[in-house]
């Protein structure tokens, strides 16, 4: 089994033609209904909505339009500014693949030693990355026009999530974040990947970038980036006030281990940090968590550094939560504890990663 | 190896006699090899004795410790290498004031089963309160044996500067012992985005010793813990142990097999991407 060949071209062909931005457009012009204009934006009241998301397979791109749409929608209802939706968001879109359900036996069965795998001893087994790339010039469209589209007409910022997309020879998981006027404001790779991706040979992303909006000053690290104290440094040296953080998490639920991640990186580096969710299974692969708006523990009623967090970590849910970007630079200019160290840095940095 | 984690709740501090006392009593029971006293050690043993002088607020009651308090440091450090010594272990003494030139610092003294210093820590990150008080920052973190565990010294403040954790891990430390004080109504939170987030992201274990009484008019509220990676922990809680501010301590063995798995099975310092960082600490001076 292999992707070259001319039914699968010739498939992939079919793919690119069902999403393709006109027929979108089309679809969308035709549900999609004329809003006022939101109110100005108060510096002290940014309210933005996390979205957990049930992997489910679309069927085709509607139902994929449709979900997002339908997300989207309840986002606008409560009022957000910015939605953000999870890593790994393509993967819904492999239940437009002919035959995928049999493919996916197949992941399970390999992910089961006790199991013989599919196409063991006869088919070569199509690899995650391969779907990847042949999927690639279908889905990067799709999803262009549709948040494109969804953004301007619900006249908010869209943190689309994160796709695995072939360029260049390379697949790299990739966040893209949307403008209110449909625009795209910029993308961000993921810089750090779990040892999977680096089997699957995924590239990784260079540097980190922080994207100036009427709502404030956003950043979208991925997943694993968040594992990490650097990159929330980074993006605070940059004046990051909002952290998108999309994630799939590949491990049973545990409060403990659901906590590493954007919880400590906000404690550390005083910022907003909002939390998408991937949830569910597919192709062997079980992914977990709830989705949240975190804050520094000053800047939340309890003292926990939870402004909103959805309560089950298996089914589809939103967090809602207002950031008060008024009091986050307040607290960051007069910070009880927070203090710096060049002589201690320079004594060590950068040279210690070498070892 | 067997570690303890102090919090001089329930210690006697009124007089040096009752507090070796009590060190011992707590200490005898679990025999540990390794034990740590919190923060601010110095100062409520020399308050508790009449060795240094209470004043109307505990700024002025530090302050005055920080002028007046060499001859107090020095018998303290004394003190200390004689219980380790008496006790057999190694024992991180809590933080005292010590001065050099006309800097002082907030220092951690950790002495082996002889007597002898075998680590000493300055702390290296500072509270807008700290700083008012004019202390100095230590600019150094450094690792010393204890078996072959190799370990380093973590003062209060510095447990939320994940730079401490990062450059202990990166120098190949497997254990902190970490002396801390947090004032203020008991929340765990404060103590979760502390130790706790340092150990996960940098798997090693930490023995947090945190203060639970009431110095200088100031009160503290944290319990002392033992922290470990969350998969080597039962319920993947990161905790090995955890006590809460009335515990007098708490105790755990530390297991260097199960720390080399989890390092091997999920390797999170080889997954870091340096080349991503190269602007993070450009033009810090050497």
């Amino acid at each position: 089994m292999n992707l070259n060949g001319w039914k699968e071209k010739l498939f992939q062909r079919y793919l690119i033609w069902s999403c393709r931005p006109a027929k979108i457009r089309r679809y969308l012009r035709a549900i999609l209904p004329s809003l006022p204009l939101p109110d100005p934006v108060d510096r002290q009241k940014v309210r933005v909505a996390a979205l957990q998301i049930k992997l489910e397979l679309c069927q085709n791109p509607v139902a994929f339009a449709d979900l997002i749409h339908r997300r989207i929608k309840e986002a606008y209802v409560a009022g957000a500014r910015l939605v953000v939706f999870p890593e790994y968001l393509n993967l819904l879109l492999f239940g437009v693949l002919p035959g995928f359900e049999q493919l996916e036996q197949a992941y399970v069965s390999e992910a089961d030693d006790s199991k013989p795998a599919a196409g063991e001893g006869g088919d070569e087994q199509i690899s995650l990355p391969d779907l990847f790339r042949f999927m690639t010039p279908a889905v990067l469209p799709l999803l262009t026009t549709l948040f494109s589209a969804l953004a301007i007409v619900y006249r908010l910022y869209i943190m689309a999530g994160s796709y695995t997309l072939a360029a260049n020879g390379s697949v790299t998981n990739r966040a893209f974040l949307y403008g209110p006027d449909g625009k795209l404001i910029g993308i961000q790779d993921k810089v750090h990947l779990l040892p999977v991706e680096e089997e699957w040979n995924l590239k990784r992303g260079k540097n980190f970038k922080v994207f100036d909006t009427a709502i404030g000053r956003l950043a979208m690290p991925v997943c694993m980036d968040a594992t990490y104290f650097e990159t929330f440094r980074i993006l605070e040296n940059h004046g990051a006030e909002i952290v998108a953080l999309p994630i799939a998490n590949l491990e049973s639920y545990n409060y403990w281990l659901a906590l590493r991640g954007i919880w400590p990186r906000v404690q550390e580096s005083p910022l907003f940090g909002i939390k998408s969710a991937l949830v569910g299974s597919i192709a062997g692969l079980t992914f977990t968590g709830r989705a949240g708006i975190f804050a520094p523990l000053e800047l939340t009623a309890n003292g926990d550094g939870v402004l909103a967090e959805v309560e089950h970590f298996d089914r589809e849910a939103m967090a809602v939560a207002d950031l008060n970007l008024k009091a986050l630079q307040e607290l960051r200019q007069d910070h009880p504890w927070r203090d710096r160290n060049p002589a201690l840095y320079g004594r060590y940095f950068p040279e210690i990663y070498q070892r | 190896m067997l570690v303890v984690a102090l919090s001089l709740s329930e210690t006697d501090l009124s007089t040096i006699e009752g507090y070796t006392s009590d060190i011992k009593k707590l200490l005898t029971a679990p025999k540990p090899a390794v034990a740590v006293l919190p923060a601010h050690s110095a100062l409520a043993l020399g308050l508790g004795i009449g060795k240094l002088n209470n004043f109307n607020s505990y700024q002025e009651t530090f302050a005055s410790y920080i002028a007046d308090g060499a001859e107090w440091t020095s018998e303290f450090l004394d003190l200390h290498g004689r219980l380790s010594k008496e006790l057999q272990i190694y024992l991180a003494a809590g933080t005292l004031i010590e001065q050099e030139k006309d800097h002082f610092y907030q220092t951690i003294y950790c002495f082996n089963p002889d007597g002898q210093v075998c680590g000493v820590q300055r702390q290296t990150h500072l509270t807008r309160f700290e700083l008012d008080l004019h202390l100095s920052r230590g600019e150094s973190l450094d690792l010393f044996h204890i078996g072959d565990f190799r370990t380093g010294l973590v003062i209060g403040n510095d447990a939320r500067h994940p730079e401490v954790g990062r450059i202990m891990a990166l120098q190949g430390a497997d254990l902190l012992l970490h002396c801390g004080a947090i004032a203020g109504d008991y929340t765990c939170w404060q103590q979760t985005a502390a130790m706790w987030t340092q150990v996960q992201q940098n798997q090693f274990f930490a023995v947090e010793a945190q203060l639970s009484i009431t110095v200088g008019g100031l009160s503290f509220g944290a319990g002392p813990a033992i922290v470990a990676p969350c998969e080597i922990t039962f319920g993947n809680t990161g905790y090995l142990a955890r006590g809460n501010p009335t515990s007098p301590l708490v105790y755990a063995e530390l297991d260097k097999k199960a720390l080399a798995k989890i390092r091997n099975d999920y390797p999170l310092l080889k997954l870091l991407n340096p080349d991503a960082y190269s602007e993070l600490y450009r033009g810090e001076p050497q």
